[in-house]
Formats: C-alpha cells, structure tokens, sequence
C-alpha cells in the first residue's frame, strides 16, 4: 500500500495534466478570455509537478549518499616551463603588438561611425504659426489666461522636439529676463516641453504657483522666471521660444529655441 | 522500449552509455535554497520559447512596433497571454537570479574555488536586466518610450564618447529610425545568445567543481543520486515555476500598453515607473543632486553620476566580491563547505546594507506616489531618502551584523547540537518507554 499510494497519485495527477492541456486547447479553439486558458495551462503544469514530486519521495533513497571530491588544483608540476614562445623577451612580446594592431583595426568601423551631429535645431522658425496638437492655429486669447496648451509649428505637429508648452499669465506677472521683453505678447510665455534634465515631456503645470513639473524625476521650473529649475535634479532652464502676433493676429514664433532643447551632453556648446 | 533503443544508438556510435551511468550516479546536494538558480533558468527557458512566437508578430520600426503588439493581444485571446507569459518570465527571471545571488552571497558560496561563477552569475545578472528593458521598450508605448528617452539621455551624459553612442544607438536623433531595430537585435540575439553561452559556463563549473553544501565534509559530496531522486526533484521544480508563471499571466495584467498608447516625445503616463528591477536607476536619477559639473568647458550632466557612476561602482564592488571577502577574511584556501550566514555577522551585515541601499533607491523611484499618497512635499521626501540612503544602509549593516551575532550566540547556547529525537514505545503497561535514539545514519558511499 505504502509503495503503491505514490505511484496511483502520480498516475491521477498526471491524467489531471492531460484533461487540463485538452482544456486549455478547447479554450484557446473557443476564443474563450486569456486568463482561463492560463489557468488550464497553470493546473496542467501544477499536476505534472504533482507528479514528479510524488514519484520523487517514492522512489526517493532512505539514506544520503557520499561521493569523493576530486582535487581541482593545483595540478602537478604547477608552473608550466618557458617554452619558445612564452619565455621572456621581445619575441612573445611582438605577437602581443601584433595581435593588438589587429583588434584595433577591428574598431575602425566603429569609429567612422562616429560622425558628430551637429548642433540640433528644431523645425521652429521665425514666422512659424503656433497650433496646437489637432493643427489648430492658436491667436493671442485663444489660450485662457491661467490655461496651457501643447503647441507646435505649423506644418510641424508631433516633429521632434518641437513640443512647447504655450501658458497665458496675467500681463505683468512674468519677470522676463534682459533681452527677453517682448518674447510674451499678451501675458502668452512658451518653453519647450523637453525638460532639460533626462527628455521626459514636463507634462504637469501648477498654475496656482506659476510652476511647471516634470513626472519622470520631479524638476520643477519657475514659469515666471525663465523657467529655472528651482528644485529637484534638472540643472538648466527650459529653453523658451520668443512670441509674436503676425498681420492676422496669430501667435508666430521669432525663431528657435533660446538654447538647444533636452538634455545636456558634453560636446554642447555652453 | 524507445529510450533503450535511443540509449544503444548513441552507446554504438559515442559509447556514451559510460557517461550516462556516470552522470545518473552523480551526487547532488539538496537543500530548499539550491532551487532558487534553477527557478532562474526555467523561466529563462519559457522566455525563449514564449519569445520565439512573439518574434512573429513584432515589427521593429519606430512607426509598426506599438500597433503590431497591441494587434497581437485584438487577433487572438492566446496572442495577450503569450504577451503576458514573456513579460512575468522576465519579471521571475530577474526576481530568481537576485535571490539566488543572496543564497550564494550569505552562505559565500562564491570563495575559491567559485569565484568565477560568481562573476558570471553578476554578468548574467545584468544581462538579464538589459534584456529585461530592450525587452519592454519594443512595445514602445507612452511609458517605456519615455524610459528609452530617460536611457538615451543618461548615455548621452557620457563624457566624450556618450553623443556617439547615442547617435550610433539612434541611426541620428532620438527617436532615430533605427533605434527599435537595434533594440531588438539586443534583445533577440546578443544579449539571449550571452546569457545562454555565460548559462552553459556557469552549469558546466558548477557540475565539473561540484556543488557546495551544507553538510561539513570538505572532501565529499553528500546529497542525493541524480538519477532517478534529483531529476524527478528538479522536473517538480521546473513545472511548479511554469505553474506559478502561468497563474501569474493568467490572473494579474502586465504592462497594459493600451492603457499608456503610443509614444510621443511630449506626452507621458503620470506617475511613470520603470519596471521593479530597474527602478533603483530611476530613483537614483531622482536623488541625485542638480551638479552640471564643467570640464575643460565641456558639460558634464547631473545625470552622469547617478546614472552611469553609481551603477559602474556598485558593479565593480559586486564583481569583485569574492577577493574582497578573501582579502577581509584572510582565507585564500579553496572551500566546498558553506558558512552558515550567522557565523558572519559582518558579511550579513555588507549584504543587507547593499540591499537596503537598493531599497531605497527602488522606493525613491515612486517618490510623487508616496509624497501624495502622504500628503507631504515631494522635495522633503527626496531629502529624507538622500538621507536615509547613507545613514540607513550603515545601520543596516550594524543591526544585521547585531542580529546575526544573537542568532549565533543562541546557537552557541544551545551547543550547536540538533534537538535530541526519541522514539517513544508504548509498554503492555500501557505506560511509555524510551527507546534508544537511532543510531546516526553513515551516509553510504555511492
């Protein structure tokens, strides 16, 4: 009894492990919901895990076993004799060199893929509409003051690096910096969405304290002050983009960016 | 039978049957613990097989990735489940290979003559963790699209040689038009052709130097027969954890792309967290100071120290472990014996501070979440983790170190010796009697 209870549980679970792979199969020919058939699967692989176990402790032996550790070194005699090419001197050296040459050429075509980009620009350029995701071109009011909106150059919606985020103040609020007087026109301030510190979109603005907040690591820009960062790891301010009013009355950029957009890397010129 | 008539096919033309008696006889120690490393390869074999379909259905193009894995979920109920099985594999996998990697770590398991496998057990590891993030970047939804832009920038921060590799890694800027193909190359080529190549060395030592044990006997192996008690033992294994995988699948969704949609570089889910097992990179990102240091007029970005040199340094220290244990411990002898943790307080103490050190930094990766869900400034909550990385991981160290020095001390106390087993008789008196202890068992020679 005591050796046949493990071999008829092994049997059952297996027999289980067959019913639930055919039931798994049917699910799956039913277009049945994902999680059952997992579920199927799961019981089926559980069975078979049954089983061995079961099969494990009925065949398992009594007692432990014990077999020898042989030596793994060091091996006798250890120091292996100079020979031609491993004794010291200028001749094992050379096949160094030489072999090393070989492992440099095998850079070289890495190397030449090292073309340096070029500064980058944006598609932003001086008499460029502002619209916003939907291609809508965006006037002076269309934005409610205390509103924000993600806008792009015209012709130019999702392009890379692109993405601005056009926020209306209350005239007078925004300290611009020297330089930067008439970048707002109407209370209409615009920084590049691209935080300055890892690339992520600075998707959140506080409008009650004027600052704009980026989910991936929490900077946090001063949008009546350049867009500082003022706390969390960011080090430099969102570029802003310099506003006017065209002959229709359309928001229009004067040009690009103030600096170059996202995040910093050594050969950007500072 | 098939399998006598397979076994004289091969024994005919390899004489292979002298092997096999030789491996079936081999002698394996067991203990619960030396399961954790087979749990890692068993998802690693579902990885493979659950990725081989999925290559079938991805298209690697910055425009086709996102609508070609969410097709795969509306075409086929069983398409969402494979999707599911692949990512709670990767998930296990990396879960498995880090508790193994504690197994191994306390009971040091890594001195002479293992050192090797240990450093290819940490290669493995970080492997499996870039394969882990290739891996649920294809997609290229809204959240993992912005941790390849998170990635594109720390790479970025590289002195000299970051714009390079990014532009090499981009085919131009981010998002370049060969940036998902690159990443699936990665993903379905080298990085599981590593780690299979680095699985069969770190198999193949540990069956050529034997595996450790518990029980002290330094020149034998003492445990149980490959064949049949191990096999049977580690085909349990294999389909529990498959067991446990498709359960997982079945019942908790993974990585909801559809919820995230598609990338752009100016949108992102709120709040966005990197899977678990790369999260301590991103609240080191989170923690670290805003320092743009400047050499020889060039910028180096804030990003550069906690997101290339932290994990660089944390790297390096791991790796070279086990000769920093031989140099602390003064033992340069070869060891098949395991140390119980407790009888090393200080090296408990050094693994429970790292890990608390990764706590930290994981639990930092959602700092908004808790700083929310708390009702207090999220900047107070970075101060107090940049606080609490150093000041708790040095606690750690000393309250493991305290802790595992009691649990030695009762040890000690109790003489070392296992509780004394009796077998009681019951008399015609209907009283007890004791019966001799059983005489210890000679384990035999096999």
């Amino acid at each position: 009894m005591g050796d046949d209870l493990p071999r008829t549980l092994t049997r059952a679970a297996l027999a289980c492990a067959v019913t639930a792979v055919l039931g798994a199969v049917a699910a799956a020919a039913l277009r049945a919901d994902p999680a059952i058939i997992g579920w199927l699967a799961a019981l089926a692989f559980l069975a078979v895990a049954v089983a061995a176990g079961a099969l494990a402790r009925g065949l398992a032996a009594p007692n432990d076993l014990r077999e020898a550790r042989h030596r793994l070194g060091p091996s006798h005699p250890a120091p292996l004799p100079a020979d031609a090419i491993t004794r010291p001197g200028m001749f094992g050296r050379m096949w160094g060199y030489a072999l090393g040459a070989f492992g440099v050429l095998a850079l070289v075509p890495f190397v030449a893929l090292a073309r340096r980009q070029a500064p980058r620009g944006t598609a932003w350029s001086a008499g460029a509409r502002l619209v916003d995701a939907d291609g809508r071109a965006l006037k002076a009011d269309s934005v409610d003051v205390g509103g924000v909106t993600t806008v792009f150059p015209e012709g130019n919606v999702g392009a890379p690096e692109t993405a601005t985020l056009l926020i209306r103040l209350d005239d007078g609020l925004l300290r611009p910096q020297p330089g930067r007087a008439g970048w707002a026109p109407a209370g209409n301030v615009a920084y590049s969405k691209i935080c300055t510190h890892a690339g992520c979109p600075v998707a959140i603005y506080r409008h009650a304290s004027y600052q704009l907040y980026c989910p991936c690591h929490q900077s946090v820009f001063d949008v009546l002050d350049a867009a500082q960062p003022i706390s969390g790891p960011a080090t430099r301010a969102l570029p802003q983009l310099a506003l006017d009013v065209d002959s229709a009355g359309y928001l229009v950029a004067r040009g690009d960016f103030s600096e170059p957009v996202g995040p910093d890397e050594w050969w950007r010129p500072v | 039978m098939m399998s006598s008539r397979l076994a004289r096919f091969a024994d005919e033309r390899f004489g292979s049957n002298a092997a096999v008696r030789y491996f079936k006889a081999k002698v394996f120690p067991d203990n619960w613990s030396f399961y954790l490393g087979e749990f890692a390869l068993y998802a690693f074999a579902l990885l493979v097989g659950t990725g081989i379909w999925l290559t079938f259905v991805y298209e690697a193009s910055p425009a086709g990735a996102y609508d070609s894995v969410v097709a795969l979920s509306r075409a086929a109920p069983i398409g969402f489940l494979v999707r599911q099985i692949h990512h709670w594999s990767a998930v296990t996998f990396v879960a498995a290979i880090l508790l193994h990697m504690g197994r191994i770590f306390f009971t040091a398991a890594f001195r002479k003559p293992r050192e090797l496998n240990w450093v290819v057990g940490i290669l493995m590891l970080v492997l499996a963790s870039l394969a882990g993030f290739t891996g649920y970047s294809l997609p290229f939804d809204a959240l993992s699209g912005t941790g390849v832009r998170i990635a594109d920038s720390v790479l970025l921060s590289v002195p000299l040689v970051g714009g390079w590799a990014a532009a090499v890694l981009n085919g131009g800027g981010f998002p370049g038009p060969l940036l998902l193909s690159h990443l699936y190359t990665f993903h379905v080529y080298y990085l599981p052709i590593a780690i299979a190549l680095l699985l069969a060395a770190h198999l193949g030592m540990m069956v050529y130097q034997k595996h450790t044990q518990f029980v002290k006997d330094e020149g034998h192996v003492v445990g149980r027969r490959f064949w049949p008690d191990y096999a049977l033992r580690a085909v349990a294994a294999m389909f529990f954890s498959f067991a446990v995988i498709f359960a997982l699948a079945a019942s908790v969704e993974i990585n909801p792309i559809a919820d995230y949609g598609r990338y752009h570089d100016w949108t992102v889910p709120n709040p966005a967290v990197p899977d678990w097992y790369a999260a301590f990179l991103d609240g080191a990102l989170r923690l670290g100071p805003p320092w743009e240091a400047t050499i020889a007029g060039h910028p180096v970005p804030a990003l550069f120290w906690p997101g290339v040199v932290m994990p660089l340094v944390v790297f390096a220290v791991v790796v070279c472990w086990p000769w920093i244990d031989a140099r602390f411990t003064r033992d340069d002898a070869a060891h098949s014996v395991l140390v119980e943790p407790a009888d090393a307080p200080w090296r408990v103490g050094a693994g429970v501070a790292l890990l608390f050190a990764g706590l930290v930094l994981t639990l930092a990766a959602a700092d908004d979440q808790q700083a929310f869900a708390l009702h207090v400034p999220v900047q107070g909550l970075v101060n107090f983790y940049r606080v609490l990385l150093p000041a708790g991981s040095i606690a750690a160290f000393f309250l493991a170190s305290l802790f595992a020095r009691e649990l030695q001390a009762r040890a000690r106390r109790h003489g070392g010796e296992p509780e004394r087993v009796v077998a009681l008789r019951r008399n015609a008196e209907g009283g007890y009697v004791e019966e001799d202890p059983q005489p210890e068992r000679e384990p035999q020679t096999a």
